[in-house]
């Protein structure tokens, strides 16, 4: 009996003691994280290897985290609507091109990718990207308001750091209510169905 | 006793088991005819359903501004039914009256079967069936509930609730009942009966139990009786509607409900004695008594019809002064007279004994009762055809949809009761042996 | 089970092939629509003006009718989803009509023409390439050489220009042709003033209206400018209001605005307007001295000889006479189709000798503004001989589809068959191409190059806003190249490459006149406002010409014998060309309030001696021909006339319209040379048949039962500015009490305890109330909310069969109930437009199960679709009978390619199942929250306005913050005038109505 006692007294102190030095833990692995972002190097990956990602195969191998992680582009320069509408505008070929007119690519991995979007654009024929995050019709997701409370940089909240993903895969389902609602309520913000529903 | 000794069977208690018992056995072929009809009518029913599923409700017959029809009209109508049992078996027995005995057992099953039947309408009648379970309070991901304001809301509780009580009422009943047959049957039927007579022995210490049980059970369903009614009747009272908008409506519904039921339970009883030739345990005073109960239950009716109109004339409001005047001479004017006649003036025929004790009567007018109280619903819910905007106003223009899903209700309903009649006594054994006196021992005392 | 309302029902692929992707003009599909294979297809090119989400506005011009209204064009990722008024057009000022907002039906229509069409091996019709149609057609005008005849419908503007310049080259003659054509008012200016054109009128100006039949509420001239200027006269505004006479044998939706309606007998209307004339004269001083002249012809119509020739009581047109020749400045019209008769030039004449004498011309009744309604139908009657004569070896249509708006008893049809080589350019497959040997279908006007000068002074320019659906060629471009081909004089006529250069060319030169320093600025300035807009020009001086003098009012000629026969333009079909449109079809006949149908109107006195009931199916014969169709019983008609609307009973022109109702015009007889169509002309019998067709109309009882639903007061409390409740007392009505004393009590501690709950939560925080004041005693019933609301939100039709079972989605419709019509009373009609009154104390709130429907904090009864389990309590408890429902996936049903891609990406597409209704256009609010809010301000005053209150060109409707004290809403409700309807149920609604002010015994 006292045995089990002494047991229990001492799996609690156990456990207390985690619980204190947890904090400290996290924190330390946030300024980790915090210091990164400029040693970010985007790993050399070809479109083989896409299949075994997360996310689904996308018809040019788009890498996320070699333009927004490694090269830093704001999401902003491609996704050029999100602060004034509803929709945050997919990038024309225009806009990729603007680039890779000039670049490349640095190695043979990136040539492939990048030669496929030329040829598009040469044959006028638009890529048709697959779509990741689709909100159902009956809410309406006002992307500015957003990005205006939250910050240019809030993309990450429901999209995940998508600056490191090779390809991008769904990190929340946007579709779940419930997502959408423990956030409001969090922020104490309005709460209302109509604001979403109409 | 000795009132009560003239109306009892003249036989001994081996007897009532051995006739009770011989309703179990093989049936006939009026049986099999009725139940292969329920069945039938069921599957038009299911067919219907599947169609609404498909289409929507278009195909039923809502012409706004009636956007209830005659789904609602059938629900109200099960759920009418389903009164008389627990009257019956609750109040009489706590009552003690022990002319109930011998029909108790049917009218339970009646009711359970009835409010099961109409459990499955308010899920036909929505929009979007595949997610009734909006309707129950359940926690979820959207952090919604349910609007507890709502009459129909009260509607899920009221029904699901009295589903319960009633069915496990009826259950306990069966107990004994179900034991005595076990002695009588066996190879697997003997098992079958065995596991549903939950170990029943009919040892002292459970009887003390049992009746204790049984007679707590029968006080919780009693306010039922009164509860449930009134709160499908909000469904109408709690809206503006002229016509609905009344504070009279529970008491005339529950009046209304308990009326009904009785009526199905004549319709149900008088050939079922016949078929399962238990005409000597429910006999010409069971019926005397359920007529003197639905005289009563129809002379209310009656009243609350009138008063209905009175109160339109009286209160001078020109909408609801329009609709009862629509609802006698308007272009629905057949369906409000059918009410009428069916229910108030009909009833009143039960003032005679000749005709309260004339079985195929008492038949021809539970029938009329059935009709009639169908059509109460169906006039009440025209009332929605001519409300606050004369621009607006329509009439109700039933389908076959609407008729297929009235048709596979009474099959639903039918088949189980049918079923129950054949597996389960329908008449209650042990009960009736109370009331018949004890045999005389032979053999001098000790 | 598949919930639709996931998938708005647009299959991106089929959109893209609309669209297309390349070029600037289309944009990205960033998230505006989710489609099953769930692909993002980004532009090749970044179109500057296109922002996903966002909507661009384009302006334009309307082309439905020759009024020529302005347009602004609402884009959604580079398609046209909703059309509205042009703010700086001077003929429309930001509104549109019904017919203009369904133009977008005739753009998205599932029937267009997807490429030409021309005889094959077999003389049968099938689809041709283009460059295969320009060489045919350009072969046949060669061959036909001097023999071509053009008959086109459009009106005045470089078009028109080029298609005369381009019949000189090639030789050939132009008739321009349009039904319901202003012949008789063209004749008589001619006549009475020696001028050839149009006169323009200002309704706006007048104090007293007469019209002797002229429809200037449905499709006289400018209905738009006319509703406008009648509303700025007739609508109460405080002081006073014009009166309004209409003189007619049917009440038509503008009889139904009369002050009074005067059935004088079909044919007697000159002699009415002449006596007027005469009073004038009479009792005024200020006629122009040529007026003198007159007397004589005037003299005879005494008051006791008008009141013989017209059938009304002496008193009747005394006070008429009186009334008129006090008022200055008037105005009478005459020339609508309500009194098209044989005799319809005498009565325009004599109605401009009585403007004339009035002094109204230069005040109500302009001339100069260089309107011209073309050669009309006298030049049909002409063409039709040179066909038969065999003068014309070539016949090419254009905007015009004669076939169906000629009477068949003409000879046209069989005329045209001589005809060698037929072409038109219709879009559809209508009556006449189905005539033709080569069809070229033209491209919509929201998909091409034009413009177009309604008028002097205005210039408005057509562009197109999108991709065309159907990659067809603006008939503009088929005339220069067909002059290329054939070359020559015809090819060196044209230089410019194709219709836009051309226009450009054109706009070019005006640009110079007007000394533009550089000629893009100008275009893109004139695009921008949607073309030129110049001050009205000056008034011409006119006087009295030589035959002002003779002017006979003997009753004109009527075929047949029997009752009167009056076919009538119906608001929405107008000749016929909306009969396609199911906006147009489900939006209900303002007069009758039958949707998808013909009827035939009988009065009730003559049905009860014909014994015959609504529903039953007439057979009408009349010497042309003979047609069915089902009564529907009209208090608003003369005893011995039977009418029926006009643009139904299409053998062609698409699945909408084919085989819809009947064609009034088959009754008519044509047999006449005058330069316009009498459409009066007929007198029918009318036989029984014994078989019924249910009326597929809207409406449930006529009458209001003394339920105050309309509340009108009389012009003098009005006045007086008293209350509703004063004005009963006042006209000795005793008590209008809506709520007696113990329940006013009630309703206020009612009050309280809402005013109580108001605190907590949502509700206390600083939200506005968002409310709507519509003005009875402006709105006219024309139905242009209707369509807006419809277009704006994504509301589909149900189709006949759904509404003869009352299951209409229109979530604005406009409730019209008859007043009188009983025992001698004089028949009037109301109407009220009727739309989810957004109640605080909503009864349908409470009973919804799951909180689908529930308040939201800014005072809206929200309607939640993706919540609603559809037990439909909510509609059953609602008093104003304002929520809809999805019996069937109505949406799915009705929104088949192309028409979804017409659907506003804001709003949900309600599923089947789900209830659906108004909540003062929710989205719109939204967005204008959401883009204030990027502006960090507050929403103001002005920045949210409904589709209905956009569309309603008599701006009776008003909407805004109520709890803003400064907002135009809250100034508007404070109207002594204002009421609740169905008060005393104290749902308390947003709405306030202004009660209508209609002239009494004082007036």
């Amino acid at each position: 009996m006292r045995k089990l006692l002494v047991a229990g007294v001492a799996a609690v102190m156990a456990v207390g003691a985690i619980a204190l030095t947890m904090p400290s833990l996290t924190t330390a692995q946030n300024q980790a994280k915090k210091a990164e972002p400029d040693s970010v190097v985007a790993p050399r990956l070809t479109a083989a290897d896409s299949s075994n990602l997360k996310g689904p195969k996308q018809p040019i191998f788009f890498r996320h985290d070699i333009h927004a992680g490694q090269y830093k582009i704001q999401c902003q320069y491609c996704h050029y609507t999100v602060a004034a509408s509803s929709e945050p505008g997919v990038p024309s070929l225009q806009t990729c091109m603007g680039c890779h007119l000039a670049i490349g690519g640095a190695d043979s991995t990136h040539r492939v990718e990048i030669k496929k979007l030329r040829d598009a654009w040469k044959e006028k024929r638009p890529v048709e990207w697959v779509r990741i995050h689709t909100l159902a019709k009956h809410a309406h997701f006002p992307h500015m308001r957003h990005i205006k409370s939250l910050g240019p940089n809030a993309c990450a909240t429901c999209h995940g750091d998508v600056a490191r993903m090779p390809q991008v895969f769904k990190v929340n389902n946007v579709n779940n209510m419930g997502f959408c609602i423990s956030c409001h309520v969090e922020r104490k913000v309005n709460r209302d169905c109509t604001a979403c529903h109409y | 006793m000795t009132a009560m000794l003239d109306h009892t069977p003249k036989m001994t208690h081996a007897e009532v088991t051995r006739d009770v018992v011989a309703t179990l056995q093989t049936p006939s072929r009026g049986y099999y005819m009725a139940l292969f009809g329920a069945i039938g009518l069921f599957l038009v029913g299911l067919g219907t359903f599947v169609m609404l599923l498909k289409e929507g409700l278009g195909l039923a017959g809502y012409n706004p501004p009636i956007f209830w029809s005659v789904y609602i009209t059938t629900f109200v109508f099960w759920v009418g039914i389903g009164h008389a049992g627990t009257l019956i078996s609750a109040i009489l027995f706590l009552f003690r009256s022990p002319w109930r005995t011998a029909v108790y057992r049917s009218t339970e099953a009646m009711t359970v079967f009835a409010v099961m039947t109409a459990g499955l309408f308010p899920i036909i009648h929505i929009g979007r069936q595949w997610i009734f379970y909006w309707l129950l309070p359940y926690p979820n991901q959207r952090w919604l509930w349910p609007n507890f304001k709502s009459p129909l809301i009260w509607d899920v509780f009221a029904i699901s609730t009295y589903l319960t009580v009633s069915t496990t009422f009826l259950i306990v009943g069966l107990v004994p009942d179900i034991a005595a047959v076990r002695d009588k049957m066996s190879g697997w039927r003997k098992k079958l009966y065995g596991a549903l007579s939950i170990g029943w022995t009919g040892a002292d210490s459970q009887w003390r139990h049992y009746t204790r049980g049984y007679m707590y059970l029968a006080a919780l369903a009693t306010p039922l009786v009164l509860s449930v009614h009134s709160v499908v009747s909000w469904d109408f009272a709690m809206s503006v509607i002229p016509g609905w908008h009344g504070t009279i409506f529970a008491p005339y519904f529950v009046a209304g409900a308990i009326y009904s039921g009785i009526g199905m339970v004549m319709t149900l009883v008088i050939p079922l004695r016949k078929v399962l030739k238990i005409e000597h345990l429910i006999t010409e005073y069971h019926f005397d008594n359920l007529s003197k109960l639905t005289l009563l239950t129809g002379s209310i009716l009656f009243y609350a019809y009138a008063m209905e109109y009175f109160v339109a004339w009286y209160s001078g409001n020109t909408f609801e002064q329009t609709t009862f005047w629509m609802r006698a001479f308007g272009p629905m004017w057949w369906g409000g007279w059918t009410m009428i006649i069916c229910n108030g003036f009909v009833s009143q025929l039960l003032w005679f004994k000749k005709i309260r004790t004339n079985l195929t009567a008492l038949f021809v007018i539970s029938i009329f009762i059935n009709i009639g109280m169908w059509f109460e619903r169906f006039v009440i819910i025209n009332s929605l055809g001519n409300d606050f905007l004369p621009y607006a106003w329509g009439r109700m223009n039933p389908t076959w949809a609407d008729w297929g899903i009235l048709a596979g209700s009474f099959g639903w309903f039918g088949m189980y009761f049918l079923l129950f009649a054949r597996t389960f006594p329908v008449v209650a054994i042990q009960e009736l042996k109370e009331i018949i006196p004890m045999p005389r021992r032979k053999g001098g005392a000790h | 089970m598949p919930d639709e309302m996931k998938h708005e029902p647009l299959d991106r692929r089929r959109f893209l092939k609309v669209v297309g992707v390349a070029g600037a003009g289309t944009a990205a599909l960033t998230g505006c629509s989710t489609d099953k294979v769930e692909k993002l297809i980004p532009y090749l090119v970044q179109s500057a003006d296109q922002v996903p989400g966002i909507p661009t506005i384009y302006a334009s011009t309307c082309t439905e009718c020759a009024a020529g209204c302005g347009l602004h064009v609402r884009t959604r990722e580079a398609r046209a989803i909703k059309l509205e008024g042009n703010p700086q057009h001077p003929v429309n000022a930001g509104t549109l009509c019904a017919r203009g907002q369904a133009s977008l039906q005739g753009l998205y229509n599932p029937d267009r023409l997807t490429g030409p069409m021309g005889r094959n091996g077999v003389g049968k019709m099938s689809e041709v390439l283009w460059n295969e149609a320009i060489d045919q057609l350009a072969a046949a005008v060669k061959q036909a050489g001097s023999k071509v005849a053009v008959v086109t419908g459009t009106p005045a503007g470089t078009m028109s220009d080029l298609i005369d310049q381009w019949t000189a080259a090639v030789g050939g003659r132009v008739i321009r042709y349009q039904a319901f054509d202003h012949g008789p008012v063209q004749l008589a200016a001619k006549k009475v003033f020696g001028v050839d054109e149009l006169p323009h009128h200002d309704f706006g100006a007048a104090k007293y209206i007469v019209s002797f039949g002229a429809d200037f509420l449905e499709t006289w001239h400018g209905p738009i400018e006319n509703q406008r200027g009648f509303a700025a006269a007739h609508g109460f505004d405080g002081k006073g209001m014009a009166k309004f006479v209409y003189v007619g044998t049917r009440m038509s939706l503008t009889g139904m605005n009369a002050d009074q309606w005067v059935s004088a007998a079909s044919g007697s209307e000159t002699s009415l307007a002449l006596g007027l004339a005469n009073a004038v004269l009479a009792s005024r001083s200020d006629a122009p001295a040529d007026a003198a002249q007159l007397k004589g012809m005037l003299a005879a119509y005494t008051v006791e000889k008008v009141a013989q020739d017209t059938g009304l009581s002496a008193d009747v047109v005394r006070t008429l006479c009186a009334e008129f020749a006090k008022a200055a400045p008037s105005l009478a019209v005459a020339g609508g189709i309500g009194a098209q008769h044989r005799g319809a030039a005498e009565l325009c004449a004599a109605v401009n000798v009585l403007n004339y004498v009035a002094g109204n011309v230069g005040k109500t009744v302009h001339f100069g503004f260089g309107m011209g309604s073309g050669s009309g139908y006298g030049a049909m009657l002409e063409l039709e001989r040179a066909m038969n004569a065999g003068e014309i070896d070539a016949v090419i249509f254009h905007d015009t589809n004669p076939l169906y708006t000629l009477p068949k008893s003409g000879g046209f049809r069989a005329a045209l068959a001589k005809v060698r080589f037929r072409a038109t350019t219709s879009m559809f497959w209508d009556e006449t191409a189905a005539a033709c040997d080569l069809v070229l279908p033209s491209l919509h006007s929201l998909e091409r190059w034009d413009d177009s000068r309604p008028r002097a002074g205005v210039h408005g320019l057509v562009q197109p806003v999108m991709e065309p659906v159907f990659k067809n060629m603006a008939a503009g471009d088929v005339l220069l190249q067909v002059a290329r081909k054939i070359g020559g004089a015809a090819g060196a006529a044209f230089t410019a490459p194709t219709y836009e250069a051309h226009l450009k060319g054109i706009w070019a030169g005006v640009a110079k006149a007007r000394g533009a320093a550089d000629f893009d600025t100008f275009w893109r300035g004139a695009l921008a406002n949607g073309g030129l807009y110049d001050a009205a020009p000056a008034p011409a001086t006119i006087k009295l010409a030589a035959g002002a003098g003779d002017i006979k009012s003997e009753k004109p000629a009527f075929d047949g014998e029997g009752l009167l026969f009056a076919p009538y333009p119906s608001s929405m079909y107008h000749d016929g060309r909306g009969a396609n449109r199911p906006w147009l079809l489900e939006n209900p006949d303002p007069v009758t309030r039958i949707t998808w149908q013909s009827w035939i109107e009988i009065n009730p006195e003559t049905a009860r001696e014909m014994d015959i009931r609504e529903g039953e199916i007439l057979r009408l014969n009349s010497p042309a021909g003979s047609i069915e169709a089902s009564v529907y019983v009209y208090p608003g008609i003369a005893r011995d006339v039977l009418a029926m609307p006009l643009g139904l009973g299409h053998t062609e022109y698409g699945r909408y319209a084919q085989g819809r109702g009947v064609n009034a015009l088959d009754l008519l007889s044509a047999k006449d040379g005058q330069g316009f169509l009498p459409y009066l002309s007929t007198r029918v019998k009318a036989e029984k048949t014994g078989r019924f067709r249910k009326v597929a109309k809207t409406e449930g009882n006529p009458r209001e039962l003394g339920r105050g639903i309309t509340e009108a007061i009389p012009l003098a409390a009005a006045v007086k500015g008293l209350t509703i409740q004063q004005a009963y007392q006042a006209a000795g009505k005793g008590e209008h009490e809506v709520n007696p004393e113990r329940e006013a009590e009630a309703i206020k501690g009612f009050r309280e305890g809402q005013l109580e709950e108001r605190r907590y939560g949502a509700y206390a925080l600083d939200n506005p109330q968002w409310g709507m004041v519509i003005d009875l005693a402006r709105c006219t019933g024309c139905s242009a909310c209707v369509t807006a609301c419809s277009a704006e939100n994504n509301i589909p039709w149900v189709g006949e069969e759904d509404i003869f079972r009352g299951r209409e989605l229109s979530w604005m419709r406009i409730e019209r109930y008859f007043e009188g019509g009983e025992d001698g009373e004089p028949i009037k009609a109301r109407v009220i437009p009727m739309l989810c009154q957004q109640c605080d104390a909503a009864p349908c709130e409470p009973v919804c199960p799951v909180y689908a429907a529930y308040h939201t904090a800014d005072g809206l009864n929200g309607q939640v679709y993706n919540r609603c389990v559809g037990t439909r309590y909510c509609a059953n408890n609602c008093p104003y009978k304002v929520r809809y429902y999805n019996w069937y996936a109505y949406a799915k049903r009705a929104f088949v390619e192309p028409l979804n891609l017409q659907l506003n990406p804001d709003v949900t597409v309600r599923a089947r199942g789900v209830m659906e209704k108004c909540t003062f256009c929710i989205q719109r609010i939204r967005g204008a929250q959401n883009t204030a809010r990027l502006e960090d301000r507050a929403v103001a005053d002005g920045d949210v306005v409904t589709a209905c209150a956009q569309a309603c060109a008599s701006g009776a409707i008003t909407f805004g913050n109520v709890k803003d004290p400064a907002s135009r809403v809250v100034q508007a409700a404070k109207n002594p005038r204002g009421y609740h309807v169905l008060e005393e149920l104290n749902t308390r609604p947003a709405v306030t109505y202004l009660a209508r002010v209609e002239y009494g015994s004082e007036a």
